[in-house]
């Protein structure tokens, strides 16, 4: 008993225990020596005895006379710059004897200022700089004689090159996505929106990973006080590890609880570019190709980049099948379950005597049968993304027609109720933002359904509905344009109106700065434009 | 002192109004047995008689704004006889939330789940509105603005779906009606559904521009007033001389809906229009209840109130009545006089307000 | 807040709690239901009490159910889909309940798609048997009402030829009706309308057993009227077709009339039919003027002759007019005769003259039979067919 107390002790000062050493790795903020091996010395001991920390050391200057070093991590840096522009300039020009009165201190600006043919230098003074830079894949010059040294970037690594999305591809639109690499994320942005107002914050979150956020948003046009909330909240940030953009999105996110998510992430630059033009700010995170767009709402889940593409009456009409696949995706297995048990007066004749007699030697109520075949789709689909590719498909079909033709007629599962879980499925997907709490809330409907029947179903979409209502992200009511209403804005929700239609800011986000593009855009006959 | 920090905009209040008396669409078939078929009459009568009432409560809301309807039965009649008045209202609210709870869980439970004991389904649905009132009114009125809008939906589909069962000559011979049976009517029409807005004094304050208040509250009176017409005719029109002895004919006018055999049986249409409404009528009493009780008291905040005037609310409905006949026999008998005294003190209030010349 | 997330676990569980208790009750299996499809009620052999069938559907055998079983014998219920359920009582809410001690499963109302009765119960008034009909909110209003001319169980054995189960073969037969017009079709919520009517006496179609042999066919013949809610006679084919068109009902139906100059008869086919009945009262006589607008194509005919110029065509529209006038005039004369106003007299006197209305109503059957009529029918023949003379040579 006074272990279980004693730990729970502990456990309390550690959680109040605040302002915990940030970093964990060695000399806060001790500066860097004038002696080359003391230095030297000192970065070994940081980075103990991982492979490829390569130190190099050779002397430069004046017949050989200043020694020096380069300290890199292999692997991590771009090899050819490091001979080319840091070594060879260094070891072949001789500039620096002539320049002997100076101090010694000195000769690192000279170094930097006429010697590298890297784009980027910059000083640093204290072992914690040089270790970032190293762990950065920059590379570190050392001068004996030299408080300072030099982190010159010479970044270069292994990285996914740009490819189609996995999770978003498209028939019609660019099929670029956004990589592991950061810069390159940023720079796929800033070919579609070549506007100096982009601006790009960055900062670095997490302790142990350091990992490079970096937020963009348009100046002129988001609302100031998103930016500073954004902030506000990145920066109470506080964990080990960030890495994926997932960790950020939890920590950030309206509504922790709440089984709808309040941060939109997307693969595509031109979905996110969209987004940041209408008002919105991305947050993206080093390492994953997944950025974060705040605020969001609910009627975002349902619109896709291609949507804009193409024109807008088949646009308008995907838009409705998607909102119908979703409302079906909830709640036909709570409906089926509520029908066939509570309400079977609903159900026209002929149907419900076809139902009774595919159910008549079924031994589980519809409720259990619900709850069976959902939890079995689920396994299969979590089987399928695991399998590796060549055997996942097959056995992801078969799994399912196999299993699902064997247990009808094994008699465990009455037919009606394998079309309707395969039906559920199938429009699971059609909104991928909101499969994971779609299939929450299909449970919960379901069993609520299977107690109250219509009157559950009824409660459970009522009480989604008010949850859905109190949402806010970023300040952004989760509903809108619906709820405020705002007759603008529902020109791009269930129907999708022509693009020269479109003329304003989504209200509520982009208000700002409403007017988007010019009025009277119809495409029309030249004769017709003169008349305007 | 703000008791909620929300504000709604006016055309949330347009919403919130219509979906509030929209909540009555199947309750005003009581009426069908004092005036057989000319209730669509008595309709447009009770609805051009409320709007002098509701221009009244907009002129006392007008008069002191920003402030709801206790603080200005407080400046009003004085400290101690003010909270007389409010601790009234404050139990006619809660009075009329257990009806319409119980009515509520009188259909469900006869209609869906007989065997279902009715406070089960009170207490449930008292949860929902428990939950929306905790959330406060901008979430109310969110839910509100979507769920008339369904309302709407189902109206005029279940009147479309209906046209080829309406006989038009049920409804006559016109104005065969005596003028005891249509003032009895009006009354009640005037008093049940219509000024029941009285618990709108309540949300006012927390309206953004409250000066543009009276359009809206207009406009959300003849949206609601409207779908009970269209309701009532077509509850006329399709069942004739029997939706007299009917308990709920918008249930059974709708049963008889039977195209092609595939549209048949939508009756789950109207019990979900009958839920949405209820839920919104429900829900704005309870909470003009709670911010009543709230600032009677002068509390910080109304959430601790929240759940236990469910209760009371949810207790209310299961003691009031037994069975419906009884509830449909106060509504039409001694229901009216009960609820126009107190959707009628509100002139007085402005009678002795404009005397008094408050505020000063 | 420590303790916050206790108190919403406890919450939840209050929840999971009251879950089971509210609906469970209400719940019911599909395999614990039996569908009823048709309802019978007759006469029983003790004074005041009835014999009710319910006729049940087996759901398993519909698939595999022959429609027509001829081998079994009779009651057979070999590979029937259905299983008709008799028992005799007094009321018949109780009945209902009582066959829970034949039937393991609960009977379950709302798919019912035909109430019968027996024309013997019928003539001693079914106010008191359909009530529970009317009230139970299991039993619905659209559903249709017959009387039978044998028993109803009789009725319900029939097995048909296009149909699995009987009560549905004699649901769909009773509104197929409307290619001939020959007897109406009424629904329960019809019914009561005119039972709730002071005046207006209630009606309903009328079926037997008719037997070929060995095999056995329902079949529809006519009208039962009522009066209040006592049987008091009948109209055939003909005078049923009569007060359809008052009532404008008339969707359908076949006339023949014989061709002015001889040469054999002329089948018209009726395809659309519209009435208006406008009651006139003068110095205590009523006059009801009913205005009949009638529509028709000329189907076949038996003759040579050409019929379809102009002149024919409008003699043919004469005869035609006159046949309608003749099942109308039948109508009236077997209505008069018994006494009970199938037509909505009284109802159409209410809509114009509602003060004079109040104080005829009371000696209503007094002023019945003697209402006058004053018929005014114009029909129109639209096409002639495919041909216009008939196949027969020309004639030179």
């Amino acid at each position: 008993m006074f272990r279980y107390i004693h730990s729970k002790l502990r456990f309390w000062q550690l959680a109040n225990h605040n302002g915990a050493d940030a970093n964990h790795s060695g000399n806060s903020q001790s500066n860097l020596f004038d002696d080359l091996n003391k230095n030297l010395t000192a970065l070994k001991g940081v980075f103990g005895n991982s492979y490829d920390v390569n130190m190099r050391g050779f002397n430069f200057g004046d017949q050989g006379v200043t020694r020096g070093a380069i300290v890199f991590l292999s692997g991590m840096t771009d090899t050819a710059i490091i001979n080319e522009n840091i070594i060879k300039p260094l070891m072949y020009d001789i500039r620096l004897s002539s320049k002997q009165e100076t101090s010694p201190m000195n000769n690192m600006s000279i170094i930097q200022a006429t010697l590298l043919t890297v784009g980027m230098v910059q000083k640093a003074s204290t072992i914690n700089e040089v270790v970032d830079g190293c762990l950065s894949g920059k590379t570190i010059l050392l001068m004996d004689g030299s408080k300072d040294a030099l982190v010159i970037g010479t970044e270069g690594w292994e990285t996914r090159g740009v490819d189609e999305p996995k999770t978003e591809s498209v028939v019609r639109g660019p099929r670029e996505g956004f990589t592991e690499n950061l810069l390159t994320n940023t720079t796929l942005l800033r070919r579609k929106i070549k506007n100096p107002n982009l601006t790009l914050e960055t900062m670095k979150i997490g302790e142990q990973t350091k990992t490079t956020i970096c937020v963009a948003y348009l100046k002129d046009l988001v609302p100031p006080q998103l930016i500073k909330e954004i902030q506000r909240r990145l920066q109470r940030i506080k964990t080990d590890a960030i890495l994926e953009s997932g960790y950020i999105e939890q920590f950030i996110e309206d509504a922790p609880f709440s089984i709808f998510s309040t941060v939109a992430n997307s693969e595509k630059p031109d979905l996110v570019a969209a987004k940041i033009l209408e008002g919105r700010a991305a947050i993206f995170v080093d390492g994953t190709p997944f950025v974060l767009t705040v605020p969001m709402v609910f009627m975002e889940s349902f619109q896709s980049a291609e949507d804009y593409y193409s024109r807008p009456y088949f646009a308008s009409v995907v838009r409705l099948l998607r909102t119908l696949a979703f409302f079906i995706s909830i709640t036909s297995p709570a409906i089926y379950v509520a029908l066939t048990t509570f309400h079977q007066e609903l159900i026209p004749t002929s149907l419900l005597f076809t139902m009774a007699a595919s159910e008549e030697g079924v031994p589980f109520p519809a409720m259990a049968e619900a709850l069976i075949m959902g939890t079995t789709f689920e396994i299969l689909r979590e089987a399928g993304v695991r399998l590796p590719r060549p055997i996942g498909q097959a056995v992801s079909i078969v799994g399912a027609l196999v299993i699902g033709e064997a247990a009808v007629g094994a008699g465990i599962i009455g037919e009606p109720m394998v079309i309707v879980i395969a039906l559920t499925a199938i429009c699971s997907f059609v909104v991928p933002p909101q499969t994971d709490s779609g299939s929450i809330l299909r449970l919960i409907l379901v069993v609520l359904a299977g107690a109250m029947g219509g009157f559950g179903i009824a409660l459970g979409l009522m009480g989604a509905f008010i949850h859905l209502a109190s949402l806010r992200s970023f300040g952004t009511p989760y509903l809108s344009p619906f709820a405020p209403l705002s007759t603008q804005d529902l020109k791009d929700s269930f129907i999708r109106v022509p693009i020269w239609a479109m003329f304003a800011r989504p209200r509520t986000i982009g208000w700002h700065d409403p007017q988007r593009q010019e009025f009277r855009l119809k495409p029309s006959h030249p004769s017709e434009e003169d008349k305007s | 002192m703000r008791l909620e920090r929300g504000i709604i905009s006016s055309s949330q209040l347009t919403f919130l109004v219509a979906g509030y008396v929209q909540g009555s669409v199947m309750v005003v078939a009581i009426t069908n047995i004092i005036t057989k078929q000319y209730t669509w009459l008595v309709v447009l009568s009770g609805l051009a008689a409320s709007i002098p009432l509701a221009m009244v409560y907009i002129a006392l809301a007008r008069k002191f704004p920003g402030k709801d309807l206790i603080q200005i039965n407080r400046i009003v009649y004085g400290p101690y006889l003010g909270k007389l008045v409010s601790a009234l209202y404050i139990w006619f609210f809660c009075s009329i939330a257990g009806f319409m709870l119980t009515y509520v869980g009188e259909i469900i439970k006869y209609y869906m789940m007989p065997e279902t004991p009715k406070y089960a389904i009170c207490i449930l649905f008292a949860c929902i509105c428990a939950w929306t009132v905790r959330n406060g009114i901008e979430v109310l009125a969110r839910t509100s603005v979507i769920f008339v809008m369904i309302i709407i939906f189902v109206i005029l589909i279940t009147f479309f779906l209906l046209l080829k069962d309406m006989q038009l000559t049920n409804f006559l011979p016109f104005f065969d009606l005596s003028l005891k049976d249509f003032i009895q009517g009006t009354h009640v029409m005037l008093t049940l559904p219509f000024s029941e807005i009285v618990v709108f004094l309540m949300v006012m304050p927390y309206v953004n521009k409250g000066v543009e208040a009276k359009k809206s509250v207009i406009l959300g009176l003849i949206i609601g007033g409207v779908s009970i017409l269209i309701d009532t005719v077509r509850n006329t029109a399709v069942l004739g001389v029997t939706s007299t002895i009917m308990v709920s004919p918008s249930i059974e006018s709708v049963r008889l809906i039977d195209l092609a055999e595939i549209i048949t049986r939508l009756e789950m249409l109207v019990i979900t229009l009958l839920l949405i409404a209820m839920f919104i009528k429900v829900s704005v009493m309870y909470y003009g209840s709670v911010l009543g009780i709230a600032r009677l008291f002068n509390l910080r905040s109304y959430r601790p109130l929240v759940l236990p005037i469910g209760s009371i609310i949810v207790s209310l409905s299961i003691l009031s009545f037994t069975y419906l006949a009884q509830n449909v026999g106060f509504a039409t008998g001694t229901g009216p006089f009960f609820t126009l005294t107190f959707e009628f003190s509100p002139v007085i209030t402005l009678l002795i307000a404009k005397i008094r010349k408050l505020p000063k | 807040m420590k303790n916050r997330m206790g108190f919403i676990l406890e919450i939840i569980i209050c929840f999971m709690l009251i879950l089971p208790i509210s609906g469970c009750w209400s719940r019911h299996e599909l395999n614990s239901l039996s569908f009823v499809v048709g309802v019978g009620l007759d006469k029983a052999e003790k004074p005041g009490e009835i014999q009710l069938t319910t006729q049940v559907v087996k759901p398993g055998e519909l698939k595999s159910a022959s429609a027509k079983n001829k081998s079994s014998g009779s009651g057979g219920n070999g590979t029937n889909a259905y299983w008709n359920i008799k028992r005799t009582g007094y009321v018949a809410s109780k009945i209902i309940r009582d066959f829970s001690h034949e039937s393991s499963h609960r009977l379950y109302f709302p798919h019912n798609q035909v109430l019968i009765i027996e024309r013997k119960l019928a003539e001693e008034g079914i106010q008191k048997y359909i009530d529970t009909f009317i009230r139970d909110n299991e039993t619905r209003f659209n559903v249709l009402i017959v009387v039978s001319e044998d028993r109803a169980n009789e009725v319900l054995d029939v097995s048909p030829e296009l149909e699995k189960l009987p009560a549905i073969n004699i649901a769909k037969l009773v509104e197929t009706q409307n290619v001939t017009s020959e007897s109406p079709t009424v629904r329960l919520i019809d019914f009561i309308r005119r039972l709730m009517n002071k005046t207006t006496a209630p009606i309903a179609p009328l079926i037997r057993v008719t037997s070929d042999g060995n095999e056995k066919t329902v079949e529809v013949f006519g009208t039962a009227v009522f009066k209040h809610d006592k049987l008091v006679g009948e109209l055939n084919k003909r005078e049923t077709r009569g007060l359809l068109w008052v009532i404008n009902k008339v969707k359908g139906g076949m006339i023949d009339v014989a061709v002015p100059s001889g040469d054999g008869t002329v089948s018209l086919e009726i395809m659309r039919a519209k009435s208006k009945m406008t009651p006139v009262i003068q110095d205590d006589t009523i006059l009801i003027k009913l205005d009949i607008k009638a529509e028709g194509i000329i189907n076949s005919q038996s003759g040579s002759e050409d019929i379809t110029s102009p002149v024919h065509v409008a003699s043919l529209e004469k005869e035609l007019s006159a046949e309608i006038r003749k099942e109308i005039i039948a109508a009236l004369k077997t209505a008069k005769d018994l006494n009970s106003d199938i037509f909505g007299f009284g109802e159409s006197i209410y809509w114009k003259y509602p003060s004079e209305w109040k104080k005829l109503k009371m000696k209503w059957d007094e002023v019945f039979p003697d209402i006058e009529v004053a018929l005014n029918i114009d029909t129109t023949l639209r096409s002639t067919g495919n041909i216009s003379a008939p196949a027969v040579p020309a004639k030179e």
